[in-house]
C-alpha cells in the first residue's frame, strides 16, 4: 500500500465563514474513505475541492505524488485534467443522451477509438446490470437505474479516483439498501480508490475501509469503521455512530464517580483520564431483564424501573430509570413489562471515558 | 335522458367550440375553399386549383415565395446570432447591471417593427439623418441597407429580444451539474458547449426562433415599408396589394395566403420535430454558477449590448422624435416645433379621431379577449377528451396563422353573399378581427394560471350550492385576476399598434393610429406620421408603467 491522495491543512471560506478548517488526511491506493458527518459540516465542500470544482484557500492537495492544489503557489489543476470521476446525488445524467451515450461520453471526449468505446461501455453497463437499457433515455429509467448508469458513466473512464457525493440519498429506503450492497461489491472488485460522502452511518460502515467523521469543517476522528465505533475519540463521535448512553463523570483521586450513583476504581487507570467528561455505554452492552442474576466481578448490576419498550424488529429496546432518576437505554433480555422493576447489567470493560 | 344529461354537462365545452369554429374555423375554411374553387363565392365550382396552377407557372411568384422563406430564415438566423450571446451574458456571467441590460432588451420588443422600419428609412435614405448629421453615408452602406440583408437586420433588431429572453430563461433552469459532470470527465469548453449546453438549450432556441420566424414571415409592415423600397417583394405585402389594388385577384390572394399558412405550420411542426430529435429531454431545474468574465469581459459585454441598444432603440427613436418635432428642413438641420402634436390632438382632426378609434377599439378588444379567453381556457382546463383537444387546437390556431391571412379570411367570410347583415365595412369588423387575432394571448396567460389552481376550490363552492355561473364569476375569475390583467395589458398594447388587420378591414374614411402613420408616411407627411408614432408608443408605455405601479402597490 502506498499513499495515493494527500490533503494537508486544507482551508476554505465562503464569504468569510470558515467551512473547512484544516483538513488533514491521506488515502491509500484502492482504499475507500467515507466522509461522514451532519448536514453542513463541509463534506461536499471537501469533496468538491478534491474534484477540482472548488479551489482551496490554503493548504495542499496531492494525488499520486503530483500537486493538484497549492494556493500558496497559486496553483490549481483544473478539474478536467485530474482524471477523477464523480457521482452526484441527483444523478445528473444528460437528459438528451441515451444511456449508452451518457456512459460513452467520457471516452468520447478523450478521443478513444470507436470499438474501444463500445467495448468499455458494454463492460461498464454490465457491471451495474444495466446492459438491457442501452438505448433508453434517462427519463425512462427509475431513480435506482439512473444512479446505476451514473456509476457506470463514472467507472467507464477508469478514473484514478472515484468521488461520490451522497449517491444513494435520493433513493427510497429499500432501494438504498440493495444498491448499497451492490456498490460495496463494485468498489471492491474494481479496486478503484474512492471518497464517499454520506450522512448515513450504515452506508459508512458498509462501504468504508476507513471513516472520517467530520464536524464543523474539521475531521473529528478518522479510522477503520470498527475502531471509530468502538473507540470514539469524543462524545460527538459516540453520539453520531450507533446508539449509546452518555453519563457525565468526575474523577476523584483514584476513583471515578459516574452520574447514576456509580463509583468505580479503575485499577490505577483512573489517573490517566481527564478530570471530568462523559462516560459512554453502548446500547447493545446494556442488558435489561426482570430476572435477577448473580453479578460477577467485571459485571455491574443496578436496579431500575422499566419506563418504555420499543420494538426494533429483531429485539426490544428498553429504557430503564435508575434509582437516582437517570435513564439508561439498553436491550431487553427476556420478557420485560413497562413499569416493572428490572435489573440493568453491563460489563465493566464496556465503559469508555471521553473528554467533554 | 342519459344523452341529455351528457349534453348538458358538455354544454360549456360545446358552446366554446361552436364560438371558436364560427370565429376562426369558418373564415379559414372559406379562405381555403376560395383558393381551391376561385368562383365559389359566385356559386360556381369552376376553375378548380386554377390559382395554384398560376403560382406554379409564374416564375416571379415562385421566386417571391422562396425569397420570403429565405428572408424570414435569415431574420431568425441574425436574431439567434445576436440574441443567444445576450441570453448567455444575462444568465451565466457575473456582468453587473443585469436589470438595465434586461430592460434594454424590452424596448425593441415593445417597438412595432414597422415604426422601426419607417424610422430607419428616415435615417438611411438619401438626404436623411445619417447624411445630415454624419455628413454623407458611404454609398455601399446605403445600398446594403436597402437590400435583403439590410431589411433582414432591421427586422432582426426588432425581434432578437425574444431569443435573448428565452435563452436566458432556459439557461437559468439548466442545472450546473450537467456541465460539471462533463468537465469532470475531461470535456473542454468547446466540447461542453457543443455536446451538452447547445443540445439542452435547443428546444428553447428553436422555440424562440420559431416565434421570430413566424413573426417575420407573416409581418406586413416591414415588407410593405422597407421591402418595397429595397426591391424586395415579400409575400404579405404581395397579398395585400392583390386584395387592395385594382384588379383585385382574390383567387391568387387566397392561394398565396394558404401557402403562407402552410409555411407557418411547417415551421411550427418542423421545429418541434427537430427539437425532439436532437435535443431536449426532461430534467429537474437546478441552480447554476455564474461565470466570472473579468473586467474586460464586463466591458465587452456592455459594449455589445449597448451597441444593440443603440441600433435597435436609440437610433430609430431619435429619428422618430426628431422628425415629429421638425418644422421643415433648413440646411440639412431641422427647426423644432410642437405644431405636429398640436395638430394631432386638436379635436375633430383626422389624427385625433384615429387616436380615439384606436383607443376605443383596443380597450374593448382587450376586455372582450380576456373575458372570452379566460372562459375558454377555464372550460378547456376543466374538461378532458377529444373535444377538449379540438378546442385547444382551434384556440391556438390564430397564433400560427399570419395576421394578414386571418384578415383576408375575415373579409371573405363576412362579406360573403349569404351574410344578411352588414358587418364588413363597419368598425365592429375590426373589433372582431382584433379579438380573433389576439385571443391566444389571453388564453395562454389564463391557461398558465389555471394549471396551478386547484379544482377543489370550485368543488367546494359547488357543494355549497353555487351554480356554474356563480362558480366562474365568484371563484375562478378573481383568482385568474393577475394573469388576466397581464393579458389585458399585452392585448391592449398590441391592438394599439395593429397595422395589417386595420388597414385591410377599416371602413373608408376611418383611421386607426397605425393606418394613420402608414398613410401619412406614404403621402409624405412624415412629421405628422412620426408624431403619431411617438404618441402611440408613449401611450403604451404610460399604460404599462401604470399597471406596474398598481401591481406593486397592491402587493
Ligand atoms: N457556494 C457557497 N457559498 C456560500 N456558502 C456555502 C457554499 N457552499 C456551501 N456553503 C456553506 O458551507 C457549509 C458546508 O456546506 P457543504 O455543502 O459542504 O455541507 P455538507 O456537509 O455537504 O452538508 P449536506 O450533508 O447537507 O450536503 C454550509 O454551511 C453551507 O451553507
Ligand atoms: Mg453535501
Amino acid at each position: 500500500m502506498s499513499v495515493f491522495l494527500e490533503c494537508h491543512q486544507l482551508h476554505k471560506q465562503f464569504d468569510g465563514n470558515p467551512v473547512l478548517d484544516g483538513i488533514d488526511f491521506s488515502l491509500d491506493r484502492g482504499e475507500c474513505l467515507v466522509l461522514l458527518g451532519p448536514s453542513g459540516c463541509g463534506k461536499s465542500t471537501l469533496l468538491n475541492i478534491i474534484a477540482g470544482l472548488l479551489a482551496a484557500d490554503q493548504g495542499e492537495l496531492r494525488c499520486d505524488g503530483e500537486v493538484l492544489d497549492a494556493p500558496a503557489q497559486g496553483f490549481h489543476r483544473p478539474m478536467r485534467d485530474r482524471r477523477f470521476s464523480m457521482v452526484f446525488q441527483d444523478f445528473s445524467l444528460w437528459p438528451h443522451m441515451t444511456v449508452a451515450e451518457n456512459v460513452a461520453f467520457g471516452l468520447r471526449v478523450r478521443g478513444a477509438h470507436r470499438s474501444r468505446i463500445r467495448e468499455q461501455v458494454e463492460q461498464a453497463l454490465a457491471r451495474v446490470r444495466m446492459s438491457d437499457f442501452l438505448d433508453r433515455k434517462p427519463e425512462q429509467l427509475s431513480g435506482g437505474q439512473q444512479q446505476r448508469v451514473a456509476i457506470a458513466r463514472a467507472l467507464a473512464v477508469q478514473p484514478r479516483l472515484l468521488l461520490l457525493d451522497e449517491p444513494l440519498s435520493a433513493l427510497d429506503a429499500r432501494l438504498r439498501e440493495d444498491l448499497k450492497t451492490e456498490l460495496g461489491a463494485l468498489l471492491q472488485d474494481s479496486g478503484v480508490t474512492s471518497v464517499y460522502v454520506t450522512h448515513d452511518q450504515s452506508e459508512a460502515m458498509t462501504l468504508g475501509d476507513r471513516i472520517a467523521l467530520m464536524k464543523g469543517g474539521r475531521i473529528e476522528q478518522i479510522g477503520p469503521p470498527e475502531q471509530v465505533y468502538r473507540e470514539p475519540s469524543s462524545c460527538f463521535v459516540a453520539e453520531f455512530l450507533g446508539s449509546s448512553n452518555l453519563l457525565p463523570y468526575q474523577r476523584q483521586a483514584h476513583e471515578v464517580a459516574v452520574q447514576g450513583g456509580l463509583r468505580l476504581s479503575l485499577n490505577g487507570q483512573a489517573e490517566r483520564l481527564p478530570a471530568q467528561g462523559n462516560c459512554m455505554l453502548r446500547r447493545e452492552a446494556v442488558c435489561i431483564s426482570q430476572s435477577a442474576c448473580c453479578p460477577g466481578d467485571d459485571v455491574i448490576e443496578l436496579s431500575a424501573i422499566c419506563r418504555q419498550m420499543h420494538f426494533l424488529g429483531d429485539r426490544h429496546e428498553a429504557f430503564a430509570e435508575l434509582e437516582n432518576g437517570h435513564t439508561l437505554r439498553g436491550i431487553a433480555d427476556g420478557p420485560v413489562r413497562e413499569g416493572a422493576t428490572v435489573r440493568v447489567r453491563f460489563p465493566r470493560n464496556a465503559l469508555r471515558f471521553l473528554p467533554d | 335522458m342519459v344523452r341529455q344529461a351528457f349534453l348538458l354537462q358538455r354544454l360549456p365545452l360545446l358552446l366554446c367550440l361552436g364560438l371558436l369554429l364560427l370565429l376562426t374555423g369558418y373564415p379559414l375554411l372559406i379562405l381555403f375553399l376560395q383558393s381551391v374553387f376561385p368562383q365559389i363565392l359566385g356559386g360556381s365550382l369552376s376553375g378548380f386549383l386554377e390559382p395554384y396552377q398560376r403560382i406554379a407557372e409564374t416564375t416571379d411568384l415562385g421566386a417571391m415565395i422562396g425569397t420570403s422563406l429565405l428572408w424570414a430564415g435569415s431574420v431568425t438566423l441574425i436574431s439567434w446570432v445576436i440574441g443567444i450571446p445576450c441570453g448567455f451574458l444575462l444568465a451565466r456571467t457575473d456582468i453587473p447591471g443585469k436589470l438595465w441590460l434586461r430592460l434594454s432588451l424590452l424596448f425593441p420588443i415593445m417597438t412595432p417593427p414597422y415604426i422601426a422600419a419607417l424610422s430607419y428609412i428616415l435615417v438611411m435614405q438619401e438626404g436623411g439623418f445619417a447624411d445630415a448629421f454624419l455628413g454623407g453615408l458611404p454609398a455601399g452602406l446605403r445600398a446594403w441597407f436597402f437590400s435583403f440583408w439590410g431589411v433582414s437586420t432591421v427586422m432582426a433588431l426588432a425581434s432578437f429580444g425574444y431569443v435573448a429572453l428565452a435563452v436566458e430563461a432556459a439557461l437559468e433552469r439548466l442545472p450546473q451539474r450537467f456541465d460539471d459532470a462533463a468537465a469532470q470527465l475531461g470535456a473542454g469548453l468547446s466540447q461542453r458547449l457543443r455536446l451538452i449546453l447547445l443540445p439542452l438549450l435547443l428546444p428553447a432556441i428553436l422555440n424562440a426562433g420559431l416565434l421570430v420566424f413566424l413573426e417575420a414571415i407573416s409581418n406586413f409592415g416591414v415588407p410593405a415599408v422597407l421591402g418595397t423600397r429595397s426591391n424586395l417583394p415579400l409575400l404579405p405585402a404581395e397579398i395585400f396589394y392583390l386584395v387592395t389594388s385594382w384588379p383585385v385577384d382574390l383567387g391568387l390572394a387566397t392561394s398565396l395566403s394558404s401557402l403562407l399558412c402552410l409555411m407557418a405550420l411547417a415551421g411550427l411542426y418542423g421545429s418541434r420535430w427537430l427539437g425532439q430529435w436532437i435535443g431536449g429531454g426532461r430534467y429537474r431545474p437546478g441552480p447554476a454558477r455564474q461565470l466570472p468574465i473579468g473586467r474586460k469581459g464586463h466591458w465587452l459585454g456592455w459594449a455589445f449590448v449597448a451597441l444593440l441598444f443603440l441600433l435597435s432603440t436609440i437610433v430609430p427613436y431619435l429619428a422618430m422624435m426628431l422628425s415629429s418635432l421638425a418644422e421643415g428642413w433648413q440646411g440639412g438641420r431641422p427647426a423644432l416645433t410642437l405644431a405636429h402634436y398640436r395638430e394631432l390632438l386638436s379635436p375633430g382632426s383626422r389624427g385625433a379621431s384615429a387616436l380615439l378609434t384606436s383607443l376605443g377599439l383596443s380597450l374593448s378588444a382587450a376586455t372582450v379577449c380576456i373575458l372570452i379567453g379566460g372562459y375558454i381556457a377555464y372550460v378547456g382546463s376543466r374538461n378532458r377528451g377529444l373535444l377538449q383537444q379540438l378546442l385547444d387546437g382551434i384556440a391556438t390556431l390564430p397564433r400560427v396563422i399570419p395576421k394578414i391571412v386571418m384578415a383576408v379570411a375575415l373579409i371573405l367570410a363576412w362579406n360573403a353573399p349569404w351574410i344578411p347583415f352588414d358587418l364588413y365595412n363597419t368598425v365592429w369588423m375590426l373589433l372582431l378581427a382584433y379579438v380573433i387575432i389576439y385571443i391566444t394571448d389571453a388564453l395562454n396567460y389564463a391557461n398558465a394560471s389555471l394549471q396551478s389552481m386547484s379544482v377543489n376550490l370550485e368543488n367546494a363552492a359547488a357543494v355549497l350550492g353555487a351554480n356554474r355561473f356563480t362558480v366562474f364569476t365568484r371563484i375562478v375569475l378573481p383568482q385568474l385576476g393577475p394573469a388576466l390583467s397581464a393579458a389585458w395589458l399585452v392585448t391592449f398594447i398590441v391592438c394599439m399598434r395593429e397595422l395589417v388587420a386595420s388597414i385591410l378591414l377599416l371602413p373608408p374614411g376611418t383611421d386607426t393610429t397605425a393606418t394613420f402613420i402608414f398613410s401619412q408616411f406614404e403621402q409624405g407627411d412624415i412629421s405628422l406620421a412620426m408624431a403619431m408614432a411617438s404618441l402611440t408608443i408613449l401611450l403604451s408605455t404610460i399604460v404599462l408603467v401604470a399597471f406596474q405601479l398598481r401591481r406593486r402597490s397592491s402587493h
